[in-house]
């Protein structure tokens, strides 16, 4: 009690100081839990590409995603002979919504809804991603329609579609027959679909390869005579498009290892083999860039939170010292009395970290709020932005009560070994 | 109960040397209301700082019931201070945001008392000093100058100590509150048997005290 009746004392010194701590840990619960939210987002992301060795296409610009849309099937086929190779599973991703030619460039916080192909005759199985739990209906399997997709939570959420919806995808009716559990990952936004469908419509948005699969029927009917007879450069189209099979477009292609193999020497072996024609995505090496960037955005969050913090640590140190000054002779009383250093030293230590615990209880509760307000906002587009763990906070208030404590350790201190007969003055 | 032998304070400033306490020898019996007397500089407030372990003797020896003060650790004079002796200051200096009550708790929480006990016998002696309950839970903002007086002596009675030491107990309070206050520690040395040295420049006090040293720059006169 004898502590809030000090705070109480001075009154405006105490709150400019609660205050002070109040907006360092506004700044920690905020983003951490933007950090909380991400860094769960990237588990599971992380969790699903080290289940499996990721091949892309050979061209593919990993900085913008720009993907040539070409893994031939026969070099599926023969990497699924590699030794150590339990399966091979080509697949085909792309944008739920055509892009807009009005907004080149859209802004968006969340993932954009995408189709994602589903091969339900694929014995491929992620080894660490066995099933996807469903919400409500089925995952898409063998004996769905052509049309039936299974959605994720995202998904619903921002195109409002619900189960037994037929709706429009890029100019063709689909019907939702599942939806998705919440993953907190990348599957909340697709839209899962059956491959040889997926392409079609991959085909469909892509000119050169639309033309290639029209003229395809047509070019196979060209004799070897009538093809030389053209110019070079049609004679080149003509090529490519008899050669041309749907099921070589794949924007990306997964294998899963043989239980008991070592996956990195699988991933060397597909290497070697096949260096000149697809790229390889080792699980440990994308682990690995995983946890670096994880890392680097977890410093660059936490640690500009912590700044504020660090500034809330002094202005509780400041208001200790002059509290201390003020009340020496308070301090030569209580140890003329019988206090002891330690009991004197305790007691202002406790102050500063009855602060600290103050500001970070207020803090913490508009800081919760904050994030509680604008997930709800955002909720309407599946985006929620924070991640509000019980035990997260549980650990911001026992870290403002320890900060408070730390900060009021140095004067504490000081305040206990002032000599009795100098703080009184009086004797 | 007090022996004090040949003890003497210098005070070093620079290149001045100030003897506060020169030579002083003097005993008080057990429960004595014993007084210091001297003008302002006369050295009596060291003395007082010396008797009460609250400051050390450049040289000499103070016993308290057979115990050499002047050789304890600075540990051990915390406990003796805190079981030992009580203190009453000319302001009081009672702590400004606890009540009264909450005061004369104060050296009994340092012991390590049990708060419901502190409270039994913080009330006790408020009762002694003449406050009633109501004034108990009042801050010494809201106390008169004599009763506040009264919340630091039942205060330095808190742990039932052997040795009271009251500096100037009377001089921020008019002749008739001084008059009450003297007499209650008058009766406190009887009753408790405690040893009650006060310093003071007040001679009417001195003259109610059963024993009276003079001091004059800084040593014992006649």
């Amino acid at each position: 009690m004898e502590i809030f009746r000090n705070m109480w004392r001075r009154k405006f010194r105490s709150f400019l100081t609660i205050f002070g701590i109040v907006i360092g840990i506004f700044a920690f619960t905020v983003m951490g839990s933007m950090a909380l939210k991400l860094n769960k987002m990237i588990d599971g992301g992380k969790k699903y590409i080290t289940g499996q060795i990721s091949i892309m296409p050979k061209g593919t610009d990993f900085a913008t995603g720009q993907m040539s849309g070409m893994l031939p099937i026969d070099t599926l086929n023969k990497i699924g002979k590699v030794e150590g190779v339990e399966a091979v599973e080509g697949s085909v991703s792309l944008a739920v919504d055509e892009p807009n030619p009005d907004e080149p460039i859209s802004m968006n916080i969340s993932t954009p809804a995408t189709i994602y192909s589903f091969d339900t005759t694929s014995n491929f199985k992620n080894k660490n991603w066995e099933t996807l739990a469903m919400k409500e209906g089925k995952l898409i399997d063998k004996e769905s329609a052509d049309n039936d997709i299974s959605i994720g939570s995202t998904v619903t959420l921002d195109k409002q579609w619900k189960l037994n919806d037929k709706v429009i995808i890029r100019g063709k009716e689909f019907k939702v027959v599942g939806i998705l559990d919440k993953t907190m990952s990348g599957p909340d936004s697709y839209v899962f679909m059956k491959l040889p469908v997926a392409r079609g419509l991959y085909i469909e948005s892509n000119p050169f390869l639309k033309s290639l699969r029209d003229r395809s029927s047509e070019a196979a009917n060209i004799s070897d005579m009538e093809l030389a007879k053209l110019s070079p450069e049609t004679r080149s189209q003509i090529i490519q498009a008899k050669t041309f099979k749907v099921e070589d477009v794949s924007t990306m292609a997964a294998v899963s290892w043989k239980d008991g193999a070592d996956p990195e020497q699988v991933v060397t072996r597909i290497k070697d083999q096949f260096k000149d024609e697809v790229v390889v995505l080792s699980p440990k090496k994308m682990g690995e860039t995983i946890d670096k960037a994880s890392a680097t955005m977890n410093a660059v969050i936490l640690g500009s939170a912590m700044l504020a913090l660090i500034v809330g640590l002094f202005s509780i140190v400041n208001t200790m010292v002059m509290s201390i000054s003020e009340r020496t002779k308070e301090i030569g009383i209580k140890k003329a009395i019988g206090a002891s250093p330690r009991s004197i030293a305790w007691e202002y230590t406790l102050e500063a970290g009855v602060i600290g615990l103050i500001g970070g209880a207020i803090g913490l509760g508009l800081g919760t709020l904050t994030a509680v307000v604008l997930n709800q906002k955002m909720a309407s587009k599946g985006a929620e932005i924070f991640l509000i763990d019980t035990n997260f906070m549980i650990a911001v208030i026992t870290f403002s009560f320890v900060i408070g404590l730390i900060a009021g350790l140095i004067p504490a201190i000081r305040a206990s070994k002032l000599k009795v007969v100098d703080a009184i003055r009086e004797l | 109960m007090l022996k004090v032998k040949n003890i003497s304070k210098q005070f070093v400033s620079g290149d001045t040397t100030v003897k506060a306490v020169n030579d002083i020898s003097l005993s008080v019996p057990e429960g004595t209301f014993a007084t210091i007397i001297g003008k302002s500089g006369s050295g009596k407030s060291t003395l007082l700082a010396l008797l009460g372990a609250l400051d050390k003797p450049t040289q000499g020896q103070i016993t308290v019931d057979d115990k050499d003060i002047t050789k304890m650790g600075d540990r051990h004079l915390i406990s003796y201070r805190r079981d030992s002796i009580g203190f009453v200051f000319q302001s009081y200096n009672l702590v400004p945001n606890l009540t009264a009550l909450e005061n004369v708790m104060l050296p009994m929480e340092f012991a390590g008392l049990k708060t419901d006990k502190q409270k039994k016998r913080a009330l006790e002696l408020l009762k002694i000093v003449g406050l009633d309950d109501q004034k108990a839970g009042r801050r010494p903002a809201r106390l008169s100058g004599g009763e506040g007086q009264r919340v630091a002596i039942a205060r330095a009675l808190a742990n039932k100590p052997r040795l009271i030491l009251a500096d100037e107990p009377t001089g921020n309070l008019d002749s008739q509150t001084g008059k009450v206050i003297v007499d209650l520690l008058k009766k406190l040395a009887k009753e408790e048997k405690t040893t009650i040295i006060a310093v003071t420049h007040d001679e009417s006090i001195a003259a109610a005290s059963e024993l009276t040293f003079r001091l004059k720059d800084g040593k014992l006169i006649k």
